[in-house]
């Protein structure tokens, strides 16, 4: 059964370090998204599993036999790229029995294989069409298909849905994710969109300069991320600087810059700490008092509606209010209260914290 | 002042028509965004307004005066593509500059000029870089920087933001926004993103098969399609198909298999085959009470919000929208109603073509 170990892989091009000392291990069955930035080394991790590349350092086990540097078509991946990259002159009942033709089984057995992959993405009714004459999305359905059809128990996907249309990408996602626990195969996908990572994956493994940044469930990484990073990376957040100002038995208060006070989520910090306090939108609420702050901007989201506002303490603080309440006018003062088992508190980065939030 | 207008403008490429009797205005320093999915023709709209493609029909006017056979340089609109087509080996501050020198400005004044533009995007500090040394946002604002150092009021975009990662995309909707705003430009932005338009826009264009299916404020094309298909495209919906059997206070809509759903009310007579679509953002999901019965089939995790499958009834498909406060309350399996306000489910004949063909974006 396919259980991938990673052991302290670094990859080097030149001067340039794209992956450094990487220990990861993806279980049986398990979806596991690597997400990141552009430049995060997200790229160089798959193709290195994949045996696109071999690593500078490490080694890469499959079922615990090391295949470091065995080349990717002596392996027994379905890899399915971001380029939709079908044979073009081959219909799709050919080009998803393309596995099996290369490994010489009987006609009628490839066929089979075919037929059945078609039909579990549900293209099984258009199989004499060509590439062609499908859309992308389409297409990456078939790619997929094939990927599968190859018989392989690991299927390696790189940037899947990013060429594809926002709205076929949403509806692509589900779709993947269905038909791969049906199959109870393991999966390692990469990606740089932090939504389509949330709803696929099992486990995401967030990158960042070449190294691993936190890896959690989804659900984990949302609510309650231990860096910084994540917390800005994943979901959008409000960042607010402060210090701990005091604590007692039950809770934890940080001032904010214009000497207000925050309760927050129970932390180690110590007073006087300064610290960086991340709550989303959605746990930012109004009240008669609280966090003075005026607002700058409201935005129609669809379902609900997005206030932008600057706090007194020079944050900038945005939340939402459900689409039939009333509105704030632009210049309006509200009064601004988080919940607090939300609110969580960090280290105030050395680096400085735009710094530590760099997307690019 | 620069508006735009385009009256019944048809490109055709052979028996395909890319833009099949456009009519569409924008107005002095709005931001419109044309959205719709790949192939609609959106970008062969954008080339026509800019143009770089003639039109086989129809006329486009800027401040009402016709240019539709107007060449490229003397139109004062400037295109900025999804590939930033940068000169690789000029640096930042010489591709901002391309445009002035050309046109022989003083060195003083270009100075200036490209100093102001750099400040604006904050690349002052790599004004020396060259291209391949930028990260792809960095890329994104010089290419913006040079379209608009050609001190052109209309800024044309043609699915700006593509290219860059999901997250930095989300920071930089708010500052091309704001850019835009702060100086006066009439923008026309295409995309196939539904989010990013509703976020960006004064105004939307929904756009399918060469055609304008609706123009209206973010609120107005979210809050009250005028087609089953922008209802989906704009934010995903439910929909349910039957027969109106009551009109009044809502319309009720029933099903082959008599099962009965409430709506807004619509100008459908009693007897009509119709479709209701609901907004899967605006359908709630409850343990107890709604209008129909089903099982959890799925569950996503996005974040604030919890995607949700359900089968209703053994054959309906409804997807819901949950906040991640509730997501103890249900679980694969777990029996739930769900239920709407019936002001937000809206009512249209059944599609010529059926629902389904209605209803592709792809």
């Amino acid at each position: 059964m396919p259980k991938v170990s990673l052991e302290n892989i670094s990859m080097r091009f030149g001067d340039i370090t794209a992956v450094s000392n990487i220990d990861l291990v993806i279980k049986d069955g398990e979806y596991v998204t690597i997400l990141g930035p552009s430049g995060c080394g997200k790229t160089t991790l798959i193709k290195m599993i994949s045996g696109i590349l071999v690593p500078s350092e490490g080694r890469v086990l499959i079922d615990g036999k090391d295949v470091t540097g065995l080349p990717i078509e002596d392996r027994d991946n379905g890899y399915v790229f971001q380029n939709i990259a079908l044979f073009p002159h081959l219909n799709l009942e050919k080009n998803v029995a393309y596995g099996q033709r290369v490994r010489d089984r009987p006609k009628d057995k490839q066929k089979e294989v075919s037929h059945r992959y078609l039909e579990l993405v549900n293209m099984l009714d258009r199989m004499q069409m060509l590439p062609g004459e499908l859309s992308g999305g389409e297409q990456q359905k078939v790619a997929i298909a094939r990927a599968l059809a190859s018989g392989s128990r690991l299927l390696l996907l790189d940037e899947p849905l990013s060429a594809l249309d926002a709205r076929v990408r949403v509806d692509l996602r589900y779709d993947i994710r269905r038909l791969v626990k049906d199959l109870g195969i393991t999966v390692i996908h990469v990606t740089h969109d932090q939504e389509e990572a949330m709803s696929v994956s099992d486990r995401i493994v967030l990158m960042r300069n070449g190294s691993i940044v936190e890896s959690d469930a989804p659900m984990n990484l949302y609510r309650s991320p231990n860096n910084i990073f994540t917390a800005y990376f994943i979901g959008e957040t409000n960042l607010l600087l402060g210090a701990v100002s005091r604590r007692d038995e039950k809770n934890v208060y940080v001032m904010l810059r214009d000497g207000s006070e925050v309760r927050v989520k129970e932390t180690p910090f110590k007073r006087h700490d300064a610290v960086v306090l991340s709550v989303r939108p959605e746990y930012v609420y109004t009240a008669n008092e609280g966090l003075k702050a005026e607002v700058e901007e409201i935005i129609f989201m669809g379902t609900y509606w997005r206030i932008r506002t600057t706090a007194e303490s020079e944050d900038k603080v945005e939340y939402n209010v459900p689409i039939d309440n009333d509105l704030p006018c632009i210049g309006d003062v509200v009064y601004l209260v988080f919940n607090r088992k939300m609110t969580m508190a960090y280290e105030r980065p050395r680096q400085g914290l735009e710094e530590a939030i760099k997307l690019e | 002042m620069p508006s735009i207008r385009l009256s019944e403008v048809t490109k055709k490429y052979g028996s395909t028509r890319a833009a099949d009797g456009l009519n569409l205005e924008v107005q002095d320093k709005e931001y419109l965004c044309i959205l719709g999915p790949t192939g609609a023709g959106k970008t062969t709209a954008l080339r026509m307004v800019c143009g770089l493609t003639l039109p086989s029909s129809g006329r486009i006017f800027f401040d009402e005066q016709d240019v539709t056979g107007m060449e490229v340089e003397r139109r004062e609109a400037v295109m900025l593509s999804q590939v930033y087509s940068l000169f690789p080996h000029m640096d930042v501050q010489q591709n901002v500059l391309f445009g002035p020198s050309i046109k022989e400005w003083s060195e003083k004044d270009c100075n200036r000029l490209a100093r102001s533009m750099l400040e604006m995007v904050h690349l002052s500090n790599r004004a020396q870089a060259l291209p391949h040394e930028l990260s792809g946002g960095m890329q994104q604002r010089t290419a913006l920087a040079r379209a608009l150092a050609s001190g052109s009021k209309v800024l044309l975009l043609d699915e700006p933001l593509r290219a860059l990662d999901a997250r930095l995309r989300i920071e930089l909707r708010k500052e091309l926004r704001s850019l835009a705003k702060s100086l006066e430009l009439t923008c026309i932005h295409v995309t196939h993103d539904q989010d990013e338009a509703l976020v960006m826009a004064d105004r939307i264009a929904v756009l399918r098969r060469g055609k304008v299916m609706q123009v209206g404020t973010p609120k107005e094309v979210f809050e009250n399609p005028n087609s089953p298909f922008v209802a989906n495209f704009v934010g995903q919906s439910n929909f349910f198909t039957g027969k109106v059997v009551s009109k009044g206070e809502w319309t009720i809509v029933e099903d082959q298999r008599g099962v009965r759903v409430p709506a807004r009310p619509c100008d459908m007579e009693i007897g009509e085959e119709v479709v209701m679509a609901v907004k899967v953002g605006n359908t709630r999901i409850k343990s107890d009470e709604g209008f129909l019965k089903g099982t959890v089939e799925r569950m996503l995790y996005e974040g604030s919000n919890v995607h949700v499958d359900l089968v209703l009834c053994d054959y309906l498909r409804f997807s819901v929208k949950m906040p991640n406060r509730k997501i103890g309350e249900f679980e694969v399996g777990s029996p739930a109603y769900v239920s709407w306000n019936p002001r937000e489910a809206l009512v249209f004949p059944i599609p010529p073509e059926g629902l389904e063909e209605e209803l592709k974006v792809d």
